[in-house]
């Protein structure tokens, strides 16, 4: 083996390794590394009342009410497959929309209404112009967001 | 433009920042170092 | 001898440069004023967000060319510490700041996007973490490979930390994928097609394409510089 081959395996061998040990490490961080849970992995999961977490899906489409004085909202964050209902005090980012991506940091009250102490809004990988959106939804073919 | 156009133009401002002050800087360095490369006597090969 | 082996690649690295920098540079600038007109102006809003969907134009092909300029350090890494290539060194040198100018570039737009949109200039999410630890492995580049006296000895550190760093790079692409996060999916490089508009898209494409040619400029200029000043350097020595 010449010098220069043995150079080359011994940098590509070096980066599989790495590669490896990477793989491994955030496969076993990976329920730190999500950002939220889904309605979903909360059900699973069991989390117990008061501790903080984020909690992630799509506002239910007819779900948000507010109070008469605006401050507070209250709204179901559903996964298609599982529902939380979340209260929120304080004022909203301009894309939280009815069948939108949201997360919600907060915990869970002893009723399971989950208490939002921030709300951040999620945007999908759509992008198009406003008269697009509208011709897509009168042709009744637009689809989900969210697959 | 809407109410977050100050958010877009930030945004393009720093871009030109930060790209626009690559450019300078790359400028400068290189008419330095011919100007010393030349105070040596070390013309540019061509 | 050993010199003018030295000088052979870099030689003509510099005629080829010198040939390409003019023309190279006219067409950036020209791209970038009908760029910027198909950004700022000819470009419709999008349906969701309004005007600031224009920020997209510059923060993802920064993101793009953050991420292709550190494939290309751990290329020019690969290619000194195998083959000794006399101008990789001098190239990764003269690449690394353009790397990290279009990463800083990436993060800053992204935050100003971040918070009318989400409600958030940063969070903590897989996404923006792995583009900010690009950002710290493109200034530990930069440092590594200015630390030594040597200026050989900086280089191959510095090839070490680019492969090193490499691994992050299919971890910045995939984590929209394989963790939850609050910045959304692909848009672009993604099975079946791009989501965007073709209205939204092209301009998009345009801005990228630009900036690739600003890239290659910048990173040309800077390693004319750096064969510059490594003959400054040996000079020196000798003096």
């Amino acid at each position: 083996m010449t010098p220069k081959r043995k150079r080359l395996w011994l940098v590509l061998g070096s980066v599989a390794v790495l590669g490896c040990a990477a793989t491994l490490v955030l496969t076993a961080l990976s329920d730190n590394i999500v950002f939220f849970y889904s309605p979903t992995q909360i059900a699973e999961k069991q989390i117990p009342p008061e501790r903080r977490f984020r909690m992630g899906g799509l506002v239910e489409a007819g779900s948000v009410t507010k109070s008469p004085d605006g401050q507070v909202t209250r709204f179901k964050v559903t996964d298609t497959n599982k529902t939380v209902d979340v209260v929120y005090r304080g004022l909203l980012p301009d894309l939280f929309r009815e069948g939108q991506g949201v997360v919600a940091e907060g915990s869970l009250g002893s009723d399971g209404v989950f208490a939002a102490r921030e709300i951040l809004a999620k945007h999908d990988e759509n992008y198009m112009p406003p008269e697009v959106a509208k011709a897509l939804k009168d042709s009744g073919q637009w689809k989900d967001g969210k697959k | 433009m809407s109410a977050h156009a100050v958010y877009v133009m930030s945004a393009y401002l720093v871009a030109l920042v930060i790209l626009g002050g690559l450019l300078v800087s790359s400028l400068a360095t290189r008419n330095r170092v011919r100007r010393e490369l030349a105070a040596r006597g070390l013309e540019r090969k061509k | 001898m050993a010199d003018l082996h030295f000088l052979a690649n870099p030689a003509r690295f510099r005629r080829f440069s010198q040939r390409v920098l003019p023309s190279l540079a006219f067409a950036t600038v020209l791209m970038l004023a009908v760029g910027l007109y198909m950004a700022l102006i000819q470009s419709p809003p999008d349906y969701q967000q309004g005007d600031t969907v224009r920020i997209m134009f510059v923060h993802v092909p920064s993101a793009w060319l953050a991420m292709a300029g550190y494939a290309l350090l751990a290329g020019l890494g690969a290619s000194l510490l195998i083959w000794r290539h006399p101008l990789a060194a001098l190239m990764a040198r003269a690449s690394a700041p353009v790397g990290a100018g279009f990463c800083a570039v990436c993060l800053l737009t992204g935050a100003l996007w971040g918070r009318p949109m989400w409600g958030a200039y940063w969070v903590w999410d897989a996404r923006l973490t792995s583009m900010l630890l690009l950002f710290f492995l493109y200034l530990g580049h930069i440092a590594l490979s200015r630390a030594y006296d040597e200026p050989e000895r900086g280089d191959r550190a510095a090839a070490i930390l680019a492969l090193v760093g490499v691994i992050n790079l299919p971890i910045i692409k995939f984590s929209v994928d394989w963790w939850n996060t609050l910045h959304q999916p692909a848009s672009v490089a993604r099975l079946g097609g791009p989501s965007i508009h073709p209205s939204i898209l092209i301009p998009l494409l345009w801005m990228a394409a630009t900036l690739f040619l600003l890239f290659v400029l910048l990173v040309l200029l800077r390693t004319d510089t750096e064969i510059d000043r490594r003959r400054l350097e040996n000079a020196e020595l000798q003096a």
